[in-house]
């Protein structure tokens, strides 16, 4: 055996063991037997229709969207200023406090959940669906800003004096020029954002008050053994979404690049 | 030339970036109507000597005017001059059409007027009916021809342009360097143009700047430049220019005598000595290669004659070029010579006569 095939031998086994389990979702959620178990016993839809008529898991999911819509739009928010910040202008401490920014990225997020409900509740500020949005745009706006400073860096500078030279200010120039060029960055960093908050269950289980979104919801569906099949066909539903959401997010990132020239030096996807 | 009034003024302008001083004490002035050429190697300062003049960068000392306004504090935007930037900053979301009539946005004039005076813009440099266009599209000149475009539709006072030609290949340099003169007659514009290239300086240029280390070394038209160059480093950056070791013997009344090897004894006059005052044991005598002509059968010196043996020949088709040991010198010196039909080119090895004129060299001292 060659080195090459051994190679490939490697990358299939990695990739079985990453897909599979996500293979086995829909394959359950498809098949009509309450019992996760092979052999498969026969085809339904009935999961997703007992899942249809769940009251709670609607309001989990509107939770959900509100606080996934909202983290989305704060985090983003947060990262246009840090990445802009960070590409253009030099200060006193800007790598420590762009070194703290980014920290969530490699923090556990037990810990920040934990440290979080700490503080929150020594303010007694009472835990509800903002508590989460709090938490998620924690770790959400590391990701921001980095798909943001990459949009921001593949920005040539010149652009911006060359709007400035014929005439217009800094605000025109950041309407008319900067955001137009960046706005594939800031549409990816929405959906990736959406997604991550989305599919967040430890600071959303922590945080969280009776108000439970989607993931904190379904985990504790399976704790009633009868339920697990539709959570399954929830799952299914979600994995579809977050695939979908990802692929318009570098679907944008690389249109972005396209447009401005810039080289594809690699982005989350 | 009728006498033009001062379109720029730089009074002993200081730059320092930290502790780096960038500027050091440019004084100069550029006339209006000029094709004005800041010349010099990588990092020497024409850049930042530009953008002084556009507003980008600020000075530290001193005092930059356009048109007699001292432009201390006036920002980029409200300044009379536009750039073409080096990387041309074409804004790549818009089409050519919407990149040309960026800078008119806030003009009064009406949508119809605007979309003539874009359209003769684009007529101007060649690009009739490529409006349309999306801007990340076009080819690397076409995307000069549009940065031009955009800067000359709001009839700035003065253009900068910032090495506008050396992402272009040979040919479509060559090409625009003569429409950027027939462009700057034709508008009457002052344009300002930073490049490292001496050649492309002394094509296009009314009067050039030549820069090193943050300061002008000399300041003429491209002539004066190449004929006189005022010290050696200048000598050296324009063209080929051949060095002889020489002593000064004596001066008086505005004459040299100079004893220089290879041509033995002359006199020369005062304009032909560059920077003054320097000791004498370390002068020089320069000359360009086409200032000494090799002799063929028959041919007779005009003025002087001396002998010499080919030391090494470049051929290049209508020119050839030859390093010919003079006799009594050690170094092989630079000579051109046109090429005639039916006249050999030399071999190696040749003893031929050379003509030359004390009038040609320029004494360093
Ligand atoms: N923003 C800046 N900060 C620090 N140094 C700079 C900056 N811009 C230019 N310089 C320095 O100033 C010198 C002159 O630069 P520049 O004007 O760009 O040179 P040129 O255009 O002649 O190549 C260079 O040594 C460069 O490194
Ligand atoms: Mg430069």
């Amino acid at each position: 055996m060659n080195k090459g095939s051994g190679l490939r031998v490697y990358a299939i086994v990695y990739l079985v063991f990453l897909y599979a389990p996500i293979i086995l979702l829909p394959l359950f959620a498809f098949n009509d037997s309450r019992v996760i178990a092979f052999p498969l016993t026969g085809f339904t839809t009935g999961w997703f229709a007992a899942m249809w008529e769940d009251e709670q898991l609607f309001r989990a999911l509107r939770n959900s969207l509100i606080i996934s819509g909202s983290t989305a739009i704060f985090a983003t928010t947060l990262g246009i200023f840090a990445a802009r910040a960070s590409t253009r202008y030099s200060f006193p401490g800007k790598s420590g406090l762009l070194g703290l920014i980014m920290l969530p990225l490699v923090l556990p997020e037990m810990i920040m959940a934990m440290s979080l409900l700490v503080v929150l509740l020594w303010i007694g500020i009472p835990l509800s669906i903002w508590t989460i949005i709090l938490g998620h745009i924690l770790i959400c706006t590391p990701f921001a800003v980095a798909i943001l400073s990459s949009a921001f860096q593949s920005l040539d500078k010149s652009l911006e004096e060359a709007a400035y030279d014929l005439g217009e200010n800094a605000v025109s120039t950041f309407r008319l020029i900067i955001l137009p060029l960046v706005m594939p960055g800031i549409v990816s960093s929405l959906l990736i954002c959406f997604t991550i908050s989305l599919d967040e269950f430890i600071i959303a289980y922590f945080l969280g008050g009776s108000d439970t979104p989607l993931s904190a919801y379904i985990y504790g569906q399976f704790r009633f053994p009868a339920r697990v099949p539709a959570m399954l066909a929830l799952g299914t539903i979600l994995v579809g979404v977050s695939i979908l959401l990802l692929s318009i997010a570098e679907y944008f990132r690389r249109r972005g690049l396209a447009r401005t020239g810039a080289k594809d030096t690699g982005g989350f996807l | 030339m009728n006498p033009r009034p001062d379109m720029i003024e730089f009074q002993d302008v200081h730059k320092y970036y930290g502790d780096y001083h960038a500027l050091r004490g440019i004084t100069a002035t550029i006339k209006a109507g000029e094709f004005f050429s800041l010349l010099g190697p990588s990092g020497c300062g024409k850049t930042t000597l530009l953008r002084t003049i556009a507003g980008f960068e600020g000075i530290s000392s001193g005092a930059v005017m356009i048109d007699g306004k001292n432009m201390a504090g006036v920002p980029a935007n409200v300044r009379p001059t536009n750039m073409v930037f080096q990387s041309y900053a074409i804004f790549p979301h818009l089409t050519v059409e919407q990149n040309v009539g960026f800078g008119l946005r806030k003009d009064p004039m009406s949508k119809d007027q605007k979309a003539r005076a874009v359209a003769e813009a684009l007529e101007m440099v060649g690009l009739k009916g490529y409006g349309a266009r999306a801007a990340h599209a076009l080819s690397g000149g076409q995307r000069q021809r549009v940065a031009l475009a955009r800067a000359l539709i709001l009839k700035p006072k003065v253009l900068l342009l910032d090495e506008p030609l050396s992402a272009l290949d040979k040919k479509m340099r060559e090409q625009m360097q003569v429409e950027l003169i027939r462009l700057q007659r034709q508008v009457g514009i002052t344009f300002i143009l930073v490049t490292h290239d001496q050649e492309e300086a002394l094509v296009m240029s009314d009067r050039i700047a030549v820069m090193f280390e943050g300061e002008i070394a000399q300041l003429a038209d491209p002539e004066t430049l190449y004929r006189r160059p005022n010290s050696k480093k200048v000598a050296d950056f324009i063209g080929t220019m051949n060095f002889l070791p020489a002593r000064i013997v004596s001066e008086a009344g505005g004459m040299v005598e100079v004893e220089a090897q290879g041509f033995g004894a002359m006199t020369l006059t005062t304009e032909q000595c560059a920077a003054a005052g320097a000791d004498k044991a370390g002068a020089m005598v320069g000359f360009r290669p086409e200032t000494l002509t090799i002799l063929f059968d028959g041919q007779t010196a005009t003025d002087r004659e001396t002998m010499g043996t080919v030391a090494e020949v470049v051929y290049y088709g209508d020119m050839t070029y030859y390093d010919v040991k003079l006799d009594g010198t050690e170094v092989p010196m630079r000579l051109s010579m046109r090429n005639v039909f039916g006249r050999p080119v030399l071999d190696l090895g040749t003893r031929t006569r050379i003509a030359w004129s004390p009038g040609a060299l320029v004494l360093f001292r």
